[in-house]
């Protein structure tokens, strides 16, 4: 079952400049999938692409059966596809129970029943509901951010380097409970420059260059393949040492 | 001196309802609109009108003023109406000019239009209402004394300006319950805040300016309404408290309700405060001598958020 496929996207910010150059991926049903690649590669752009934040230029978007490419950003969330920001993913001005809520009251989610297991997955952030966003720590933004993006049950789950700018244990924290939502059947697609950590967290990862995919396989392959490693992830890692 | 702060509260309730329109365009849209004030001169014409008709068609008999207040049932339901009316006109405005400048114009070339809608809107009131100024009753009204003159000079106010009081401490305090309890309060605060984030989260942005406006143009014509009541219903009325209302909604921290509501308050009082001190010539430029020292102080404005 393939949950989400792109197939030759095209995608930027001005006419004439696609910082997207034909990109496909294509993740499997309750798979994690990471795309990597060196800074500028257009990761960011392709996921925010593909939530219909940046215009596709051409090229498909399918969710399980549905064409969602020319679906406007707030109606992806009905459809099933969510989404987290790299930066500013949070309402900082509203609590953290309204962050949540807001999103379940847009989408009319049974909150009686969705609250709780959203709690349970953070239970971080159950103890601090009524403080206001912006107070929270780093890593609580970044669980707050995910809640926001859960609580509508969607099927696809894709964020934006989730784990920069967090401690090593931090990033522990919030990997282990992306598989926590993996588990409850959630296909999660996330941009990733922590090479070693993402490998060791998804089951297919993609390298992108250019606006392309360069290389898409397992992660054991791709972790191992010294070759790959030498060209593409010398480059990130060089820039995480520096 | 309690008579200028008494007197400074009702100026200050009139520019806070309007600075709150100020703000929330500003927060939402992103972009500072010198069309409001004249959302202000319309809503206190459009009540003007509505009143004609309730005299037309009733004559005299619903016209009796409630208790010690100068005007009747009528003008409370013109009042609603030119709400109503002022919320249209509002949509009407951004549809026509502002939604075409949205997607490609940058906030300057917004802005810019604003000042050709103030124009248009102002001309357009003149061509119908002419530049007389008028009044929505011609009752005179005794001043209660609520202070007795011994004490800090007293305090005499009419009923009406009870009523302003009253009326714009109510409707501020049903803002607040709507932003901080409704889902589309809610959402309003969240569009400001981020309005990529806020699309990530289901919320259309367009219907959220819809809200803004109407809020914005509601508060605008009680607004205009008001200086209608308490001083008199001109064509200028608007345009002569657009500078008060920006000094507000900046006083308080553009972006901030409730600092819109605060700056309006303190703009009115500095306003009055000053007539004794510097003369009532310069009555307008304290507003802006407040403004500047506060903005030394805060930058950001008293409720302004720091980024
Ligand atoms: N909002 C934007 N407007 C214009 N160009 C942008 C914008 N965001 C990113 N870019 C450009 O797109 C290219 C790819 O950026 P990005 O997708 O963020 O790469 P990555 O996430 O792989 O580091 C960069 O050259 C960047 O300058
Ligand atoms: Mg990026």
């Amino acid at each position: 079952m393939i949950a989400l496929c792109c197939t030759d996207i095209v995608a930027g910010y001005e006419p004439g400049l696609p910082i997207v150059r034909g990109a496909s991926i294509s993740v499997r049903q309750a798979e994690i999938f990471a795309i990597l690649g060196p800074n500028g590669a257009g990761k960011s752009t392709l996921v925010k692409a593909i939530a219909g934040l940046v215009p596709i230029l051409s090229g498909t978007v399918m969710l399980g059966h549905e064409d969602i490419t020319a679906v406007p950003a707030h109606r992806m969330i009905g459809r099933g596809l969510a989404f987290v920001p790299q930066t500013e993913n949070i309402f900082a001005n509203l609590t953290v129970a309204d962050n949540i809520d807001l999103a379940a009251s847009i989408m009319k989610v049974d909150k009686r029943r969705r609250l709780p297991e959203i709690y349970d997955l953070f239970p971080d952030l159950a103890r601090q509901k009524s403080l206001v966003a912006g107070r929270l720590s780093g890593g609580q933004r970044q669980m707050l951010a995910c809640a926001r993006a859960l609580v509508t049950s969607p099927h696809v789950l894709m964020l934006d380097e989730p784990s920069a700018g967090l401690s090593p244990r931090l990033v522990g924290v919030v990997f282990d409970n992306l598989r926590q939502v993996r588990a409850t059947g959630v296909t999660i697609v996330l941009v990733e420059q922590n090479v070693k950590a993402a490998l060791a967290l998804a089951d297919r990862a993609t390298v992108l260059v250019e606006g392309k995919d360069r290389i898409t396989g397992p992660s054991g392959d791709l972790a191992s393949d010294a070759e790959i490693a030498a060209l593409y992830f010398g480059h990130a890692s060089a820039g995480k040492a520096a | 001196m309690l008579q200028l702060i008494a007197d400074g509260l009702i100026v200050g309730s009139v520019i806070s309802l309007g600075a709150i329109g100020v703000t929330m365009t500003y927060s939402i849209l992103r972009f500072a609109n010198f069309a409001h004030g004249e959302l202000l001169t319309w809503g206190a014409y459009l009540a003007l009108t509505v009143l004609g008709f309730f005299v037309a068609l009733g004559g005299a008999g619903p016209m009796q003023p409630i208790g010690p207040f100068s005007f009747g049932w009528p003008l409370l339901a013109a009042l609603a109406a030119a709400a109503v009316m002022t919320a249209l006109i509002a949509l009407l405005v951004d549809w026509l000019l502002f939604e075409r400048l949205r997607g490609n114009g940058t906030a300057i070339v917004l802005v810019i239009a604003s000042f050709g809608a103030a124009l248009a809107m102002r001309n357009l009131l003149q061509f119908i209402y002419g530049t007389l100024p008028d009044y929505y009753s011609r009752e005179i009204q005794i001043a209660i004394r609520l202070v007795p003159r011994e004490v800090m000079g007293g305090m005499r106010i009419t009923p009406d300006q009870l009523f302003v009081l009253g009326l714009t401490a109510v409707t501020v305090v049903l803002l607040h319950l709507f932003l901080t309890y409704t889902t589309l309060g809610k959402a309003m605060r969240a569009t400001a805040h981020n309005p990529a984030l806020a699309r990530l989260t289901g919320i259309d942005v367009r219907a959220v300016i819809r809200a803004a406006w109407i809020i914005g143009a509601v508060l605008a014509a009680i607004a205009g309404v008001f200086s209608g009541l308490t001083v008199q219903i001109r064509p200028g009325l608007g345009f002569d408290l657009l500078l008060p209302l920006f000094a507000a909604a900046i006083l308080g921290g553009i972006g901030s309700v409730y600092g819109a509501v605060a700056g309006g308050l303190i703009v009115g009082l500095a306003e009055s405060l000053s007539v004794p001190l510097f003369g009532a010539e310069y009555r307008a430029a304290t507003a802006f001598l407040v403004l500047i020292a506060i903005l030394l102080v805060r930058p950001t404005g008293l409720f302004g958020e720091r980024n």
